[in-house]
C-alpha cells in the first residue's frame, strides 16, 4: 500500500518513465508495455496491480503519449499508444534526473559500505 | 485533465472497458499458451490486471472534478432534505428573509445618504473645508474674501478651491409663469475642479462668475431638463428668465450628477456672481465679511494627503485672521470628507447620520434575533437527524463531510432566505424613499439599490447562513457519536439543552433591547407632540413666496407685502396675518448674527454670541399667539425712516439683561453696526428647531426695516376655521397682485411641525424601531414557545414517570414553568442592563431621559407578559401528559 503522497508520487513518476521508456522502440498496446517492462528487468519489476491503466491516462492527459485502435499481433482489437515528442523530452529529462539520483544515491551508499567495512 | 474529457467521459469509460477486455483476453491466450487450463489462465490474468471496474473508477475520477461534483452532491442533497420538510424550510427562510430584508432596506439608506456615488471624478480626493470661530462650532459656510484668500494661498496643496451657495430663483421662458428653482451659484472652474461632465453642451468657464453681471449663462440639471423642458435637444442657446433676469441656458449636468449635498438637488446652476444682479445683492453685501453663504470644496493635488492640507489651513487661517481682524479674529479652519457635511452642515445637532447608523445597529440585532431562531430550528432538526447522521457515520462518512453537508444546508437557506430578504429590502427601501418630506424642496431622498446595497445584502446572507449553520455543526463535530448509537438517539440532546436555552435568553434580551429603544423613541415623540412650544399650531396657514423670483425689487416687494397683508386682513375667516422670514420647524434655515450687547461680555476664551432671529410683520405675535410679555408688537411706524428697534425673547433678557429692565436697552448686530437695535418688547420663548435642547435667545426685527435682499418670506394667517381651506382663496389674492408669482411650501403650522427639521425625524426612528421592536418581540417568543414545547417533548416520559408517582397537574406546570421563567429572567435582566447602556449612548437623540422609568417598566411587563403566554402553551401540553401513554413509549 502506499502511504504518503512523496513515496507516490515517486513510484508514479518511476512507472510512467518506464513506460515511456518502453513505447521507445515504437507504439504498443497496454498487454505489451507490461510485458516488456516484466520481461525486460527479468521479472524484478512487477507492475503494481491496476495501477498500469491509469498511469497510461494521466500520460495521454499530459499528453506525453496519443493513443489509437488498431490490431495486436493475434489479430485483436487493441488500444496502441505512441510516445509524443513531448513525451521524448520528458523521457530525456526523467531518465537523466532519474542517473542523477541513482549516482548520487549510489555515492552514499558506497561510503556507507565503507564505514560497515 | 480537460473540461472536453470531463463531458465525454462515459464514452471515454467504455472505451477503457473494452480496452481492458482486450488486455485480459491478451494475457488470458498468454496464459494458456503456457499451458494453463482455461478457467485458471483468466483467473490468473484478473489477478495480474487488478479489479478492472476499481480501475475505471480511478480513471472516471481522474476525468472528473471531485470538489465541484461533492458539492454539487451536497446542495441536491440538502434540497432533498428541505423539500421534504417544507413547514421548517419556510418558517426558516421566511425569519431569515425578514432579517436580511430589514438589514438591505436599512442599509440602502444609509448608502443613499452616505455612501452612494457623488459621481464626481476621484470623491476620496476632494475635502470640504469648514471653519469655526475658536470655541464654536465647526460650519461650512465661507464669505467671499475668506474664499479668495483660500483660494489664492492653497495653490501647492489644491488643485482647486471651488465654491458655491444656495439659492431659490424663478425660472421662466419668457412669457410663462415661473417656477421656484433651487438654484446654486457656483465658482467657474466649479465643475471643472469636481470633475463633472455635460450631458449637453458645456459647463461653466474657469473666468465666469467672476465679475458680477457679466456672465449671463445658465446649466440646467439632468433631472430639472427632463422634467420641465421636456428633455428638449435644441435646449442649449434658449433664453430663460432668472428673477426676471434675462439669461442664455448652455448646458445640462450629466444624468447622474446630483450635487454635493445628498438631501437637495439644484436645479439650476449659474455662475458665482450673477447673484448679484439675479438676487438683487447689492455690492456692498456681496462683498461683506460677514456674509457667509459660500461652501467650499478643494481636490487635493496627487500625493498630498489630508494631515498636510489640515497643516497648511491652519496657516491659512492665520492669514485670514491678520486680514480679516474684525469677522475672523480667531477663525479656525479644517478639511472634512465630503460624506460628514453631505446631508447638511457639520452641525453636530443634524443627526442623519448617526440616525442611520443607530438604525442600522437596530437590524443587526434584528438579524441576530433571526439567526438564532433558525440557529434553534436547526438544532431541533439535528437532533431528529441524529440517527442518520451516526448511520451515515459508521458507513463510513467523514466528519467533515457531514459537517461540509449542515453547513451546505444552511448557506442554502440562508441563500433562499437572502434572495427573499433583497426582493423585501427593495420593497422597504422604496417605502422610506417615498416618506413624504412635506416640502417642495428638491429634496433627493432616493434610496436606490447599486451594488453596494447588493454586495452587502449578499455578506449579510452568507454571514446569516454560516452563523446559522456553525452551531448544529460544531454540537455535531464534537458529539460522541458512538453514544448516541448506543444510547438510542438520545445522546446529543440530552447534554446541550443549556446551549439552546442559552440562545434563548440571547433573543429574550435582544428583544428587550429593541423595544426599550422603541418605546424611547415614542415616548419622545409623545413628549415632543406636547411640547410647550410658545406658540399655537392650531389653525394657521402658510405659504412661502419671493416677488425677487420675478424681478420685483426690495421696495416693490416691501410695498407688495404691506398690500397683501391689507386685502388678506380683509378677507372673511382671518383672524390674523402676518408675514417672517422664518417659520418654526421650516425648511428656510435660520437667520443669525453675532451680536454686541452694551455692558456684557462673552465669558474668556469665547467669541461674541451668535443669536438666532427672524423678520417679521406687524400683528406676528397675535398670528402666532405667543403672548408679548412687555412691551409693545411692531407697529406701522417702524420703517426704515425710524430708530430701529427689536423685540427679544425671555431667554435673551435673562442672558444680557438679568436684573434691570429689558425695554429701552439697546444692541448691534455686527453685521450692521451702523443701526443700533432698541428693544421695544419682550416675547415668551418660541421654539424655532429642536425638541431637547432649552430654548435659545431669539429677537425679532421688523421686516419694514429690513426689507433689503429678504423678499423671500412666508405669509402665516391664523384663521377661523380649517386653515387648509383658506389657502386657494389666500394663494388667489396674491395672484390677483402678481399673477406670475410662485406660491411654494403651502401647509399649516401644525404640518409645519411634522417636517424634517421637525418632528418627522423622531417619527421615522420611532415607526423604524417599532416595526424592528415588535419583529425582534415575535421572534423572541416564537424562540421561548419553541424550546419550552421541545423540552416538554423530551421530558414527556419523565413527566410520566412523576405523574404516576403521584404529581398533581399544578407540580408539572410549576416545574415548565419554572424553566422557562429561568430563561425569561436572565433573558430580561440581561436585556435591562444592556439596553439601559445603549440608551444613554443615546441620550442625544432622545427627549426622555435614557432611564425612563415608564419605558423600562412597561417593556419589562409587556415581554413578561407575553412570555409568560408562549409558556402557558407547552405547560398545559405537559400538564395533559396521559401518565400511562407517556411511559409505555
Amino acid at each position: 500500500m502506499i502511504r504518503s503522497k512523496k513515496e507516490q508520487e515517486l513510484l508514479l513518476g518511476t512507472l510512467d518513465m518506464l513506460i515511456l521508456q518502453t513505447l521507445v522502440m515504437g507504439p504498443a498496446h497496454g498487454h505489451t508495455i507490461a510485458h516488456v517492462i516484466e520481461h525486460t528487468s527479468e521479472d524484478v519489476l512487477q507492475i503494481e496491480q491496476g495501477s498500469l491503466y491509469p498511469a497510461l491516462h494521466r500520460l495521454e492527459d499530459r499528453e506525453w503519449v496519443s493513443s489509437y485502435w488498431g490490431t495486436s499481433e493475434n489479430n485483436r482489437k487493441a488500444r496502441f499508444y505512441k510516445l509524443t515528442a513531448a513525451g521524448r523530452k520528458q523521457l530525456r529529462a526523467e531518465t537523466h534526473r532519474w542517473q542523477s539520483m541513482v549516482e548520487a544515491i549510489g555515492r552514499v551508499l558506497g561510503n556507507a559500505g565503507k564505514v560497515v567495512e | 485533465m480537460s473540461l472536453r474529457r470531463y463531458l465525454r467521459r462515459r464514452e471515454w469509460d467504455e472505451e477503457r472497458q473494452r480496452e481492458l477486455d482486450a488486455h485480459l483476453e491478451e494475457e488470458t491466450a498468454d496464459n494458456v499458451a503456457r499451458g494453463m487450463a482455461p478457467g485458471e489462465a483468466r483467473r490468473r490474468a484478473y489477478m495480474k490486471l487488478g479489479n478492472p471496474t476499481t480501475i475505471r473508477e480511478e480513471i472516471w475520477k481522474m476525468n472528473s472534478f471531485v470538489p465541484v461534483e461533492d458539492l454539487g452532491r451536497d446542495i441536491r442533497y440538502a434540497l432533498r432534505q428541505l423539500w421534504k420538510s417544507p413547514g421548517f424550510a419556510a418558517i426558516a427562510m421566511v425569519t431569515l428573509a425578514l432579517g436580511i430584508g430589514v438589514n438591505t432596506a436599512i442599509f440602502s439608506m444609509v448608502n443613499g445618504l452616505m455612501f452612494s456615488s457623488l459621481h464626481i471624478r476621484q470623491e476620496n480626493r476632494v475635502l470640504e473645508i469648514g471653519s469655526r470661530q475658536r470655541g464654536a462650532q465647526w460650519q461650512p459656510q465661507f464669505s467671499l474674501a475668506e474664499y479668495e484668500v483660500l483660494h489664492s494661498q492653497t495653490s501647492e496643496l489644491f488643485s482647486g478651491v471651488v465654491g458655491d451657495a444656495y439659492g431659490l430663483d424663478g425660472l421662466s421662458m419668457e412669457g410663462n409663469k415661473p417656477d421656484r428653482a433651487f438654484t446654486d451659484y457656483v465658482t467657474g472652474d466649479y465643475f471643472e475642479v469636481l470633475g463633472v461632465e455635460p450631458y449637453l453642451g458645456r459647463l461653466f468657464h474657469a473666468g465666469e462668475g467672476m465679475t458680477p453681471g457679466a456672465d449671463p449663462v445658465v446649466v440646467l440639471s439632468y433631472p430639472y431638463w427632463k422634467q420641465h423642458f421636456a428633455a428638449d435637444p435644441n435646449v442649449v442657446g434658449k433664453h430663460v428668465l432668472l428673477d426676471g433676469q434675462p439669461m442664455t441656458v448652455v448646458g445640462v449636468t450629466a444624468k447622474d450628477y446630483h450635487g454635493v449635498n445628498t438631501a437637495l438637488t439644484p436645479q439650476a446652476y449659474l455662475p458665482l456672481a450673477m447673484i448679484v444682479p439675479i438676487e438683487n445683492t447689492p455690492l456692498s453685501e456681496y462683498h461683506k465679511p460677514t456674509n457667509r453663504n459660500l461652501r467650499l470644496y478643494a481636490r487635493l493635488k496627487p500625493g498630498v494627503t489630508k494631515v498636510q492640507a489640515n497643516a497648511t489651513l491652519e496657516v491659512v487661517s492665520r492669514r485670514i485672521a491678520v486680514e480679516q481682524p474684525v469677522a475672523d479674529k480667531d477663525v479656525e479652519l479644517s478639511s472634512f470628507g465630503l460624506w460628514v457635511g453631505r446631508n447638511a452642515g457639520f452641525d453636530p445637532d443634524n443627526a442623519i447620520g448617526e440616525v442611520a447608523w443607530f438604525i442600522l445597529g437596530l437590524a443587526g440585532l434584528v438579524l441576530l434575533l433571526a439567526c438564532v431562531n433558525v440557529a434553534n430550528l436547526l438544532l431541533v432538526r439535528a437532533t431528529v437527524r441524529e440517527r442518520e447522521m451516526v448511520i451515515r457515520s459508521a458507513l463510513g462518512a467523514a466528519r467533515s463531510r457531514l459537517i461540509r453537508q449542515m453547513l451546505t444546508e444552511s448557506i442554502l437557506l440562508a441563500l433562499c432566505g437572502g434572495v427573499a430578504g433583497i426582493g423585501l429590502g427593495l420593497w422597504g427601501s422604496h417605502m422610506l424613499s417615498s416618506i413624504n418630506l412635506g416640502t417642495d424642496l428638491p429634496l433627493h431622498f432616493d434610496f436606490g439599490f447599486d451594488w453596494h446595497v447588493l454586495a452587502f445584502s449578499m455578506v449579510v446572507a452568507v454571514v446569516a447562513g454560516a452563523l446559522v449553520g456553525i452551531v448544529p455543526s460544531l454540537r455535531l463535530a464534537r458529539a460522541n457519536l458512538n453514544l448516541v448509537l448506543r444510547e438510542g438517539g438520545r445522546g446529543i440532546a440530552g447534554s446541550g439543552h443549556r446551549f439552546r436555552d442559552a440562545l434563548v435568553m440571547v433573543q429574550v434580551g435582544s428583544a428587550m433591547i429593541l423595544l426599550v429603544i422603541a418605546g424611547l423613541f415614542t415616548r419622545s415623540l409623545t413628549q415632543s407632540e406636547h411640547a410647550e412650544l410658545g406658540f399655537n399650531p392650531a389653525n394657521v396657514i402658510t405659504m412661502m413666496m419671493d416677488p425677487g423670483e420675478i424681478g420685483y425689487t426690495d421696495p416693490r416687494a416691501r410695498d407688495f407685502y404691506k398690500e397683501l397683508l391689507q386685502k388678506v386682513r380683509a378677507l372673511p375667516g382671518v383672524k390674523a396675518a402676518t408675514i417672517a422670514q422664518i417659520v418654526p420647524m421650516g425648511v428656510v434655515g435660520n437667520g443669525g448674527d453675532t451680536i454686541s450687547v452694551g455692558g456684557y461680555q462673552p465669558p474668556v476664551g469665547q467669541s461674541a454670541p451668535v443669536v438666532l432671529y427672524n423678520l417679521t410683520a406687524t400683528d406676528y405675535f397675535a398670528t402666532l399667539g405667543i403672548p408679548m410679555k412687555q412691551g409693545r408688537d411692531f407697529g406701522v411706524g417702524d420703517d426704515d425712516g425710524r430708530p430701529y428697534v427689536a423685540i427679544v425673547s425671555e431667554a435673551m433678557v435673562k442672558e444680557y439683561w438679568p436684573h434691570g429692565d429689558a425695554i429701552g436697552q439697546k444692541f448691534t448686530m455686527n453685521s450692521d453696526p451702523a443701526h443700533p437695535l432698541q428693544v421695544v418688547g419682550v416675547a415668551r420663548d418660541a421654539r424655532y428647531q429642536g425638541f431637547r435642547q432649552a430654548m435659545p435667545p431669539y429677537f425679532y426685527l421688523p421686516f419694514a426695516q429690513h426689507y433689503t435682499g429678504n423678499s423671500l418670506e412666508t405669509l402665516e394667517v391664523r384663521t377661523e376655521g380649517d386653515p387648509g381651506g383658506m389657502a386657494p382663496l389666500l394663494e388667489r389674492a396674491i395672484n390677483d397682485m402678481a399673477p406670475n408669482l410662485p406660491v411654494f411650501d403651502v401647509k399649516t403650522l401644525h404640518q409645519a411641525l411634522y417636517s424634517p427639521n421637525g418632528l418627522l425625524l423622531f417619527q421615522i426612528i420611532a415607526t423604524l424601531a417599532g416595526v424592528m421592536g415588535t419583529l425582534g418581540m415575535v421572534l423572541a417568543i416564537v424562540g421561548v414557545y419553541g424550546v419550552l414545547s421541545y423540552v416538554v417533548s423530551q421530558r414527556t416520559s419523565e413527566i410520566g414517570v412523576r405523574m404516576a408517582l403521584g404529581a398533581g397537574r399544578g407540580d408539572i406546570l410549576k416545574i415548565v414553568y419554572k424553566q422557562g421563567m429561568w430563561i425569561v429572567g436572565i433573558g430580561l435582566s440581561v436585556g435591562l442592563a444592556a439596553s439601559f447602556g445603549i440608551a444613554h449612548l443615546l441620550h442625544s437623540l432622545i427627549v426622555v431621559s435614557p432611564g425612563d422609568p415608564a419605558t423600562y417598566v412597561g417593556v419589562s411587563a409587556m415581554l413578561a407578559a407575553i412570555a409568560m403566554l408562549a409558556c402557558y402553551i407547552p405547560a398545559r401540553r405537559a400538564m395533559y401528559v396521559e401518565p400511562m401513554r407517556a411511559l409505555r413509549d
